[in-house]
Formats: structure tokens, C-alpha cells, sequence
């Protein structure tokens, strides 16, 4: 083919720069239209990024205190707000800033504005600085994203926050209330209770983390009912009203019963919707959910030929890696290359403190099927590792088909749980049996060690668990 | 009584044929042998003669439309006094008020032979009409599909919605959903066979008589009031497309490189057996499965298979046309495609001279019977074909055997409307110059006249193509397989001919003689064509070539 594809990326998060980076390599002639000066999207400026260098700053604060256990005493530490967000800008920019040097030495034509469909084959684009035009393309790959949710009820007020305030970082608030119990609100939550914010959650449910496994949800709502002030299970929120000095919220409980409570701060945190909405996509083939997500096939192709969509905007689950390997898939099914999106494992952690992390099967999706399967489990109590680091508050657990040994899916909970699950998705992946976990080597003493002895807890002879014998 | 005119067996492996002409309409009183419908089969235009009699209630098919062995074409009412059918009718409803399950009842009179086919005969059992379920629409430029699998079975209750068929179709596989509910009655459609949107595929019993098509009721006494009943037309609904390359499957053992490299060669990982621990699938795997894939496919399809280079875009040097290929034209082209394939071809070019033929063939035409000089030649070749057995043959490599026929059957290749036909004429070594003529005229008139019968284009040993008629000398014609050799013949012209030291005008007649150089060598097929030339040169010398 001589004439270039041209190719247009809305949006450059995670998803979209990766395939826009990703198409330039290929040779397709590479638009990208964004908000931001530079590429990144959510996941670097508002998201993944900033939220884990505060809660890098937590674990310090938190294992600093944690060293009273075995010796070792500090004072209280000395906060200096600015120079944190300085420390959290700087990366911030030093990334995105990274990103935009590459997508200029890759020739990718990047516009900041925004882009709505006239047609299928036009997009017209509005340019930050008031400037607007029409542009063609051969095909489109929608990255548009998402943003947090927030309750009809809500007052307008500095007071509440979504995900976006609370990295802001302006204050730390005396007591915050995280609405939603999800990963967001766990990770903010701890954030701020080491920046010493007394912290109450709500959660509509029975538990926190809705979607992980009891077990390992379990660690963590244990640790943090000791640092929280409070966690409202099966709690409504009924009512927020500006007050003062904050929010003073109404509850309704299990039973029913409604009380009310004053917060400096509110963060609601109870989701995230696809940005859908604005883009002209009403004059395209492409069909939209009624959640607002765009419909594709397993290419990520829309229903309109030319415009594919992923990442946030095609649906769950709503995570950074699942949008970047989406580009990819997109870019090379537009390259007319014969991929499809068919992950046997994404990834979910959850970077509080245990870490939960999860690939494949959960016991709850193989309850809810009917599926057979074999769980075994590796409590990190016998590990020497987690020992060493005074934190035994750790599970391994595997998910195995009793019939093939076939590793279904994987679940960590315990300090460092988000690296060690790429162990348990290349395992997955690769259709790794129970036996291939087990007659791998693992490095000693490592935490990692907890994934081979789970898997020998299957064959009944784990090292460091005696279990007597059943006749 | 209503009933129903099926289009009945025509002929060996015959399923399916294209209507190219409705001979009847609704309202006519239709005559036992009385044709119906010309279709257009792979090989020819047949005429579909009924074998019942009756007045047309409802044409159930239309021109341009595909229909099947044992598919509707007609409904009928048969006229009151006409057969016994209609006498029992009011008993046969009685019968079936009684048992409701029982939704047709099959006259044991109505057998097979003497040309009454099986006539099946619809009452209207308690609470639902029979209606015809047609094929819904599909999707945008989807108008037909191969059924891959029937869902439903004769009996089952179908609810609006509920897949009925899986259809592949050019684009993807998809489920087809049923556009109205009630009783399977009768399948229509076969697993292979391709069928096409609005195509009648069951006969259902509604469940919901206000939405269905009520079948004719039988009103011997005034048939006009169920005469003209519109044919049911079913809610369009689109079927579900999936539109991606390949449905994913869950949970195959296959690491992320295997089901990349199995899906760039096209193969469906999850059909693919896994020799590793747990049921786990290399790449190793999938290139054996690849493998016994090709060695299954290239026996069953014998050198049908044409690689097609892909085309390039027309539409940078002007506009164009496409155009669908005839049924005729179809099977021409593969046919000549496999045989081109097949037979490792030597054409070798000689030139009689038939003064003297001709002289023999104007004296021996009457006014009534003009001799062509086609039949003296398949006279000669009738007698040829038997000194020369090689070219009376066919080749089976498989068990590596020539097939030495003793029957004489000679093909001929007549230039139709359509298209090329090569019917046959029997055991001519069995006939005299006269009764060939005879027949070739006959056969030729009815290839041109699309009479021509499925048997009449079977069973060939030996083809003469003849475009004499048209000009030109020499060409080199294709065997047509599975026979050995073809004949052709070109226009006759007056050449000079140096004879006995002075050139004569002598009348001389191009002949191309290609033959599978597998089983015949280049010897023997010049010792053939002197052999014809010499035959045609001295008729008189031929035994057997009086007229």
C-alpha cells in the first residue's frame, strides 16, 4: 500500500498513546487530539500516577511507625504539603513530558482540543485556543476515557471531592468520608489517614472491595479497621449539606435507622462513567450502551467500520493495561494484521496497604457459573519473607481446574501483591498446570516463594505447612 | 382439498435448482404432466412437469429463486370431481379433530410410481394455522447462507426469538432467530444447503392465528374464497452478526503466542487437540492440526479448489460491471478449471481432405434430412474409437488402472444461449449415418430450446466440438474430463492441393485432436488423427460408413 492509513487518536491516555505510538511505528500517518498539553490522559495526571506517589508517602509514614514493633523509633513526622505536591508535579511532568518528547520524535501530529464526528469519515476539531477545523481520516480509534461519578444529590461546595480534588492535595482535611468502598477510595483513603486525617467510609454493600474475593478483601478490611475511624457497611448516604466547616451528611443504616454526621471533606468515590457523550457520535454507525459504553467486536471495532474504541470508553473493566494492550490490538487489526482482544487474565490490584491483586478466575465468578474448581491457599504466615518484614498479614491463593491442574486464576493479598500477580497472569496465560508453579524455581527468601508453595499445597506437600495425613 | 406440488427428484445428484420460469399462476387448472416451472440445474434447464392435478391456489416460488428437492412450489385445491383425495377429505378432518397431534395425514393411496408422487395433504388441526417460516433478513448485504445446523427438530414448540438455525454466511456464522412462534410442522432445508432470505425454511403450526397466514381451507364447494391467499411474510428481523473474524473461546490452553500464530493461519484454537500437560496447545499442535485440516480438505475436494490470485482494483481505469455467473457458466468453469487442472494436455492438428465426403454427403441429403458432415465424422470415430481403445478410456491414478469403456458414447458440444452443453448421443457405434443425423439434430434442438435432459449430458466417452459453423482453422479444445480425447473441427475450405504434379482445388477440413498425455502418447495420437483423415479422405474405404 502505498498511501499511508491515516489515522486519527481521540484522547491520549494510557490507551491512546500507546496506539497512537504504536501506529507511527507502523508507518500510518498519526493524529492525536487531546485536552492536555501533553499526552497521559487520567492515568498520569489525575489517576495511577499521582495517587501512587502519595501512597508511596504513606508507606514511609506507615513503616516508620510500624518500626516501633522491632526497635526502632522516630518522631512524628514533619509534613511539608507544597513540597509533596511538588515531589507528585514533578513526576507528573516529568512523564507526560516524556510521552510528548516521544510522540514528536515519532512525527505524531498532536492537536489540543477536543473532536466531534461530523461523519464517518470527518471529524471536526475545536483547538484550545478557539481555532477549529475539519479533518478527514481513513480511521479513528476512540480513547476517550472516563471520570468519576458523582451523586444527583450533591451539593456544589469545595468540600467534596472526587478522585481528581482529593490528588490535588490542597488540604488534609481533619476528617474525611469516602463514599464507596471501592479501589479508589481504599487507596485515597489511606493516603489521607496517614497524612493523619481521621477517615470514615461508607459503603452501600456487605463489604468493602465489592469484586474481590471475601478472603482477600478480607486482610485488608481488618487492617484498616484498626487506622479508620469508621467503616459503614450496608450504609446509605441520604443526604449532604453544606455546613461551615464542611459536610454534615444523613445515613441511613442497615436497619434503617438515619443518623447524621459532620466531615470536613467528602470524596465520592463510587465510580467512574465513559466519556461518550459530546463526541458527534450520533452522526457515525458507531452504538453506544445504554451505560454509555461504545459496543466493538473482539478487534475493538465499532459498529461503524472506521472507528474503533478502547480502553474506559469500551467497557469494563476500566484499567489502564487493559486499555494500553486494546491500542495495541486496535492498531494492528487497522494494520489489517488477524489479532483479537482475548486476555485469559487482567490484572486488578488494589494499592492500599496489604496490596490486593487478582488475575483470571475469582472464587466468586467460579461460584456464580457453577465451575468446578480446586482453591488452595498459602497464608503468609509461614513465610519467612513476610517475616522479615514484620507483615504476615498476607494470602496466596490459586484457582486450579481439578481436572486439567490448569492454574484458572490467581489472587494475592499482602505487601507488594501488584508485582507478584504478573507472575500468576503469565501463568494463566501461558495455560500453566499447578505442577509448572511447583517445579519452577523460585528465588529465596522472597515473597514470591508463597505462589510455588501454594502450588505444592495442591499435591498435598507443601515445605512449610504439616498437614496430618487423612485416611 | 389443499395440496401441494413439491419439486420432485430430476435427476442424480441434483439437489437444488434456480427458477428461471413460473409456467403457471394462481387461479389455473393444472393437468397431470402439464409443466409447472422451468429450473435451471448445474448441468441444464429442465422442465418440471406436475404430478397432480388441481387448480393453483398459491405459488409458493418465485423466478430468480434457488428451491431444493421436496421444497413447495405449489398449493393446490383439487378440483371436486377430480380424485379421490377430495372425497375423504371430510373424514381425514374428523380423524384429526379427534387427535389434534396429529398435524398430516399421508394418503396411503398417493404412492410412489406412475408419476403420482407423494401428496401430502393439509388439514388445519385445532387452534393454529400452518404456515410457512421464511428465512428472516439476515443484516445489510447478507441475502443468503449455507445452513450449518438445524437447532430445532419436527415437534418443537418455537418461541419468538429462540435461534433456530446457525447460517454461514460470506461475512460471519450467525444464529438465526426465529421471527414468529408456534410448532415446527416440517423442515424444509437440509444442513449444507444454501438458502435464501424470505425462503420458505419450516412449516410451523402458529400458535398465534392472528398474526399467521391461515392455510387454504378446504372448500370443495367454492374454491375461489381460498384461492389468492397472500404469501406470509414474517417480521424482518435482523439476525445477531457476530462481526468479528472468529467467536473467542474461553479458557483454550494455548499461551498468547500459539493463539496468535493459530489465528493468523486461520485456524480456530479451540478445535485444535492439546498433547501437553492439562490439555495445553503448542504451536506444534496446531501446525499438525493445520496439516491433517489440508490432507482431509484436498480428499474430499477433488482439484476443485482454483487459487485465486486476489483481483486488482478495476475502478482505476474505468467504471465496470459485476455480474452473477450463470449456473451453467459456473460449472463450465470449474469443470473446464479441474480438467485444465488434471489432464496434461498435447493437441495435435491435421487437415482431411473431404472432397470426396462431400460429394457422398449432398448425394445422400434429401430436401428433409441434411447430412452434416459432424455425423459422418462421429460415424468415424465410432468405428475409431474401436481399433484405437485408448481413446475410448479413462485414467484412475488413484489405483493407477486405465478404464477401457466397450460402450461408444460421443459427446457434443453445442453452443447455447446459456452457454456451452456437451449432450451425448449413445452407442453410436450402434447407428448408422442417418439415425446420428437424426439424433444430433434432435439433441441440438433440444439443448438450444433448454429441453435438454440431465441423462442426456451423462455417460460421454469421447467429444467432438465443432466450430465450423463460425470459421477460423485450428484451435486447441480441452479435454473433457474424465474421457482422454476431443476432436475439434474447424470450417472446411477450398485450398489448392499439389496432386500429381499440378494443383487442385480440393475442399480441406482443419481438425485439433487434444488428448490426456498421461495414458496416450504423442505416437499414437498422430496414428489416430492420420487414421480420421484417412476415414474421412476415403468414406468408401470405411466399413460400415454407408449411408
Amino acid at each position: 500500500m502505498s498511501e499511508r492509513i491515516k489515522l486519527v487518536v481521540i484522547g491520549a491516555g494510557p490507551g491512546g498513546y500507546t496506539a497512537a505510538f504504536l501506529a507511527a511505528d507502523m508507518g500510518m500517518d498519526v493524529t492525536i487530539i487531546e485536552k492536555e498539553t501533553n499526552p497521559g490522559g487520567i492515568c498520569l495526571y489525575r489517576g495511577c500516577i499521582p495517587s501512587k506517589a502519595f501512597l508511596h508517602v504513606a508507606k514511609i509514614i506507615s513503616e516508620a511507625k510500624h518500626a516501633k514493633n522491632f526497635g526502632i523509633e522516630y518522631g512524628d513526622p514533619k509534613i511539608d504539603l507544597n513540597k509533596v505536591r511538588d515531589w507528585k508535579k514533578g513526576i507528573v511532568n516529568k512523564l507526560t513530558g516524556g510521552l510528548g518528547q516521544l510522540a514528536k520524535a515519532r512525527k505524531i501530529k498532536y492537536v489540543q482540543g477536543e473532536a466531534s464526528f461530523v461523519d464517518s469519515k470527518t471529524l471536526k476539531v475545536k483547538r484550545m485556543d478557539g481555532s477549529s477545523e475539519e479533518l478527514s481520516f481513513d480511521k479513528t480509534i476512540l480513547a476517550t476515557g472516563s471520570r468519576p461519578t458523582t451523586l444527583p444529590f450533591a451539593p456544589k461546595s469545595p468540600h467534596i471531592w472526587d478522585s481528581t480534588a482529593a490528588l490535588e492535595m490542597d488540604t488534609v482535611p481533619q476528617s474525611l468520608l469516602i463514599i464507596g468502598g471501592g479501589y479508589i477510595g481504599m487507596e485515597l483513603g489511606t493516603v489521607y489517614h496517614e497524612l493523619g486525617s481521621k477517615i470514615s467510609v461508607v459503603e452501600m454493600l456487605s463489604s468493602l472491595l465489592p469484586g474481590a474475593d471475601r478472603d482477600l478483601a478480607d486482610v485488608l478490611t481488618k487492617r484498616v479497621q484498626g487506622m479508620f475511624a469508621n467503616i459503614m457497611l450496608e450504609t446509605r448516604v441520604l443526604k449532604m449539606e453544606e455546613t461551615a466547616n464542611g459536610i454534615t451528611i444523613t445515613f441511613a443504616g442497615k436497619n434503617g435507622k438515619e443518623f447524621k454526621e459532620e466531615y470536613n471533606k467528602v470524596l465520592i468515590s463510587i465510580g467512574r462513567k465513559p466519556n461518550s457523550e459530546n463526541l458527534g457520535l450520533e452522526n457515525t454507525k458507531v452504538k453506544v450502551t445504554p451505560r454509555g459504553f461504545v459496543e466493538i467486536d473482539d478487534q475493538r471495532r465499532t459498529n461503524d467500520e472506521n472507528i474503533y474504541a478502547i480502553g474506559d470508553i469500551a467497557g469494563d473493566p476500566m484499567l489502564a493495561h487493559k486499555a494500553s494492550h486494546e491500542g495495541r490490538v486496535a492498531v494492528e487489526a487497522i494494520a489489517g494484521h488477524k489479532v483479537a482482544f482475548e486476555p485469559r487474565a487482567i490484572p486488578a490490584v488494589v494499592f492500599t496497604d496489604p496490596e490486593i491483586a487478582w488475575c483470571g478466575l475469582t472464587e466468586g465468578e467460579a461460584q456464580k457459573s457453577g465451575q468446578d474448581i480446586r482453591v488452595v491457599k498459602f497464608s503468609w504466615g509461614a513465610s519467612g519473607r513476610a517475616l522479615t518484614l514484620d507483615r504476615q498479614d498476607g494470602l496466596t491463593k490459586l484457582i486450579i481446574s481439578p481436572q486439567t491442574q490448569r492454574i484458572l486464576g490467581v489472587g494475592i493479598v499482602g505487601v507488594g501483591a501488584g508485582e507478584m500477580i504478573a507472575e500468576g497472569v503469565l501463568a494463566i496465560e501461558m495455560g500453566s498446570v499447578a505442577n509448572d508453579l511447583k517445579l519452577s524455581i523460585h528465588p529465596h527468601p522472597t515473597l514470591s516463594e508463597t505462589m510455588m508453595e501454594s502450588a505444592e499445597v495442591f499435591f498435598g506437600t507443601a515445605t512449610h505447612i504439616y498437614k496430618a495425613k487423612q485416611k | 382439498m389443499a395440496t401441494e406440488f413439491k419439486l420432485p427428484e430430476i435427476g442424480e445428484n441434483i439437489s437444488q435448482g434456480t427458477v428461471t420460469k413460473v409456467l403457471v399462476k394462481i387461479g389455473d387448472t393444472i393437468k397431470k404432466g402439464q409443466n409447472i416451472l422451468e429450473l435451471e440445474t448445474d448441468k441444464a434447464v429442465v422442465e418440471i412437469p406436475s404430478n397432480i392435478e388441481g387448480m393453483v391456489s398459491e405459488v409458493l416460488v418465485q423466478s430468480g429463486k434457488v428451491i431444493k428437492i421436496g421444497q413447495p412450489i405449489l398449493r393446490m385445491e383439487n378440483s371436486p370431481a377430480s380424485t379421490t383425495a377430495s372425497s375423504v377429505a371430510p373424514k381425514i378432518s374428523t380423524t384429526i379433530s379427534a387427535k389434534p397431534e396429529t398435524e398430516g395425514v399421508k394418503p396411503s393411496a398417493a404412492s410412489t410410481g406412475s408419476g403420482t408422487k407423494p401428496v401430502e395433504i393439509k388439514p388445519i388441526p385445532n387452534g393454529g394455522a400452518v404456515t410457512n417460516m421464511a428465512l428472516p433478513a439476515l443484516g445489510e448485504n447478507l441475502d443468503k447462507g449455507t445452513v450449518t445446523k438445524i437447532l430445532v427438530k419436527t415437534g418443537d414448540n418455537v418461541k419468538k426469538g429462540q435461534n433456530i438455525l446457525e447460517l454461514e454466511t460470506d461475512k460471519a456464522v450467525l444464529e438465526v432467530p426465529s421471527p414468529s412462534e408456534g410448532v415446527i410442522k416440517e423442515i424444509l432445508i437440509q444442513n449444507g444447503a444454501v438458502i435464501k432470505v424470505s425462503q420458505p425454511i419450516f412449516k410451523m403450526i402458529s400458535n398465534s392465528p392472528a398474526v399467521s397466514e391461515p392455510a387454504p381451507e378446504p372448500s370443495p364447494t367454492k374454491p375461489e374464497i381460498s384461492k389468492a391467499t397472500p404469501t406470509p411474510r414474517p417480521a424482518e428481523e435482523p439476525a445477531t452478526v457476530h462481526v468479528g473474524h472468529m467467536p473467542i473461546r474461553k479458557n483454550v490452553a494455548a499461551a498468547p503466542s500459539v493463539r496468535l500464530f493459530a489465528r493468523d493461519i486461520g485456524i480456530d484454537i479451540a478445535q485444535v487437540p492439546g498433547t501437553g500437560p492439562g490439555g495445553r496447545i503448542s504451536i506444534d499442535d496446531v501446525k499438525k492440526f493445520a496439516k491433517t485440516l489440508n490432507t482431509s480438505r484436498s480428499q474430499t475436494s477433488t482439484n476443485n479448489t482454483i487459487i485465486q490470485q486476489p483481483l486488482p482494483d478495476f475502478s482505476k481505469w474505468g467504471d465496470f460491471r459485476r455480474e452473477a455467473m450463470s449456473n451453467v457458466r459456473r460449472k463450465t468453469a470449474q469443470h473446464l478449471s479441474s480438467a485444465w487442472n488434471t489432464v496434461p494436455h498435447v493437441t495435435q492438428c491435421d487437415k482431411a481432405d473431404i472432397t470426396e465426403l462431400e460429394k457422398l454427403r449432398k448425394a445422400s441429403s434429401t430436401q428433409h434430412r441434411k447430412l452434416s458432415i459432424t455425423s459422418f465424422l462421429i460415424k468415424i470415430l465410432a468405428i475409431g474409437l474401436k481399433k484405437f481403445p485408448q481413446f475410448n478410456s479413462s485414467v484412475d491414478m488413484t489405483t493407477n488402472e486405465v478404464i477401457y469403456k466397450d460402450y461408444i458414447n460421443v459427446g457434443v458440444a453445442v453452443d447455447t444461449d446459456r452457454g456451452l452443453l456437451v449432450p451425448v448421443l449413445k452407442n453410436v457405434d450402434r447407428l448408422s449415418v442417418i439415425q446420428i443425423s437424426d439424433e444430433l439434430t434432435a439433441i441440438a434442438e433440444r439443448a438450444r430450446n433448454r429441453k435438454t435432459s440431465i441423462e442426456e449430458l451423462q455417460g460421454g466417452t469421447f467429444t467432438i466440438s465443432n466450430l465450423g459453423g463460425i470459421g477460423g482453422s485450428f484451435f486447441t479444445p480441452i479435454v473433457n474430463w474424465p474421457e482422454v480425447a476431443i476432436l475439434g473441427v474447424s470450417r472446411g475450405i477450398m485450398e489448392p492441393v499439389y496432386i500429381e504434379n499440378q494443383f487442385v482445388p480440393r475442399l480441406m477440413l482443419p481438425l485439433s485432436l487434444s488428448y490426456d498425455h498421461r495414458i496416450i502418447d504423442g505416437a499414437d495420437g498422430s496414428r489416430f488423427i492420420r487414421w480420421i483423415v484417412l476415414a474421412l479422405e476415403g468414406p468408401s474405404i470405411v466399413e460400415g460408413l454407408s449411408v
